[in-house]
């Protein structure tokens, strides 16, 4: 959307129109009707927002060990002597350790890679934080790399690739479980996934 | 009479992407159809029933309805999984190649029977040898013939003479094989060897379900790499994405 698209508006609120029809899933009429929320805002909530872009965009930065985006370095997990030092959580993105770190069952460290390999988008293991998992692994005392990339094809490969990496390493490499969701349906689940629970079945104790 | 709002199709799935905040965009290959694109709602929460059977590189049977933009994925059947496939990475990455060149190759609302059984055939020996590169080469080659661009191995492109075992060179802009006494102008010519031709023209009679068992040394491999890609990225004019995470996987192999 170009500024000429808001004839009418006055050109800083064109302007702000145009920023927000940037973001992801924003189309023109939502960024319209987001400027005119913030116009009506209390000048400190408004300020509060723009404040906090500012902010993270000033601070945020990546956990030299981790890859997490963090606002210091070593990040909060990575720094903490409780967590279990010996194991390292591969995921895909920052989101997901958020994720796992809700289950409260996980106490290791985590890697983040920031994406996955995908030949058709041209993205390789140079393009992810690979290398920098492998230095790690290299350094550290690790005895299990936990891979926690999505179970789509790109992450099988990426989950591939990495073990295919630490073969001969003595690391022992284990990937989350694939298997049924909670609350889903047997009836609708694709074969793949149900013969991966099967063969993932556990005894009843 | 307007096309009936709901219909099927039979499809291999080439790409999906996200799209909003839980639909994916899936790119597929109709053995009816052609290329399609369609939207798959809500396919990207954990207890969505039709993300399995949407995974590139599988075949599925699909009920769509037509939409105004795109068309949306009703319900989903895996047919075919290709599964001793995705347990080898070389085997994936080569898997995703066809994908991606029937993506470039295959047209919207313009069937190709043909480029869909080579695709399906070409998924199935890839899992059957995983680390056997004929299967891939054989595609590359039968793909040019399918979308009516195979190029001429028999007789020079420039004077018909019948090749014989001599020092030619090969053209994809020209389209196929020069002899040694024609040089055409514009043609951009490599040099061709004898064994390369000879394997092309083997694997232009082959059919992919009984492919000839042939050993390829490096150095052959890599020259009939390089014809079969450099010709395919002149009609697709432009890179094969594939290929460099295939190459840094080849050198890692030799390594």
């Amino acid at each position: 959307m170009t500024l000429e698209h808001l004839p009418s508006a006055a050109p800083s609120l064109a302007r702000l129109v145009q920023e927000l029809n940037k973001l992801p899933g924003i189309g023109p009429k939502s960024a319209q009707r987001l400027a005119y929320f913030i116009i009506r805002l209390p000048d400190e909530e408004a300020f509060d927002l723009a404040n906090a872009i500012n902010a993270v965009k000033q601070s945020i930065m990546f956990c030299g060990q981790c890859q997490n985006l963090t606002d210091s370095s070593p990040c909060s997990v990575c720094a903490n002597s409780q967590r279990n030092r010996e194991q390292i959580c591969v995921v895909e993105e920052p989101l997901d350790v958020l994720a796992l770190e809700r289950t409260h069952c996980y106490r290791g460290l985590y890697h983040v890679l920031h994406g996955v390999l995908s030949p058709l988008n041209g993205v390789g293991p140079d393009q992810i934080k690979l290398r920098e998992l492998f230095a790690r692994l290299s350094d550290e005392e690790v005895k299990e790399v936990v891979i926690a990339t999505n179970p789509t094809l790109e992450g099988e490969a990426t989950a591939m690739y990495i073990s295919r990496n630490l073969a001969g390493a003595n690391i022992k490499v284990t990937h989350l479980a694939r298997g049924l969701p909670v609350g889903g349906s047997l009836e609708y689940t694709d074969e793949v996934t149900l013969s991966r629970a099967f063969q993932g079945r556990q005894a009843l104790e | 009479m307007p096309p009936p709002r709901m219909y099927r199709a039979e499809a291999l799935v080439l790409k999906n992407m996200p799209l909003s905040e839980a639909d994916l965009l899936v790119t597929l290959f109709s053995r009816d159809a052609g290329k399609l694109r369609a939207v798959a709602k809500g396919a990207r929460r954990s207890t969505a029933k039709l993300v399995g059977h949407l995974e590139p590189l599988t075949l599925t049977r699909l009920a769509l309805s037509r939409g105004r933009t795109l068309d949306v994925i009703s319900q989903a059947e895996t047919l075919h999984n290709f599964t001793p496939l995705k347990s080898s990475l070389t085997a994936i990455s080569r898997g995703l190649q066809v994908a991606e060149l029937v993506d470039g190759f295959g047209s919207e609302a313009s069937p190709n029977e043909p480029l869909y059984d080579l695709a399906r055939s070409t998924l199935e020996s890839i899992g059957e040898s995983p680390e056997d590169e004929l299967p891939l080469l054989h595609f590359q080659l039968h793909l040019l013939g399918v979308s009516g661009l195979m190029p001429e191995l028999l007789n020079c492109v420039e004077c018909r003479g019948d090749i014989e075992p001599d020092r030619h060179r090969y053209s994809a802009d020209g389209g196929g094989v020069y002899c040694p006494d024609c040089t055409p102008d514009q043609a951009a010519l490599r040099p061709l060897s004898l064994r390369a031709l000879k394997v092309l023209r083997l694997l232009a009679r082959s059919d992919a379900a009984t492919l000839p068992s042939l050993t390829l040394d490096d150095t052959l491999t890599q020259e009939l790499r390089a014809i079969l890609t450099g010709t395919l990225q002149y009609w697709l004019d432009r890179e094969i994405r594939t290929n460099s995470f295939l190459n840094q996987l080849a050198r890692a192999d030799r390594a």
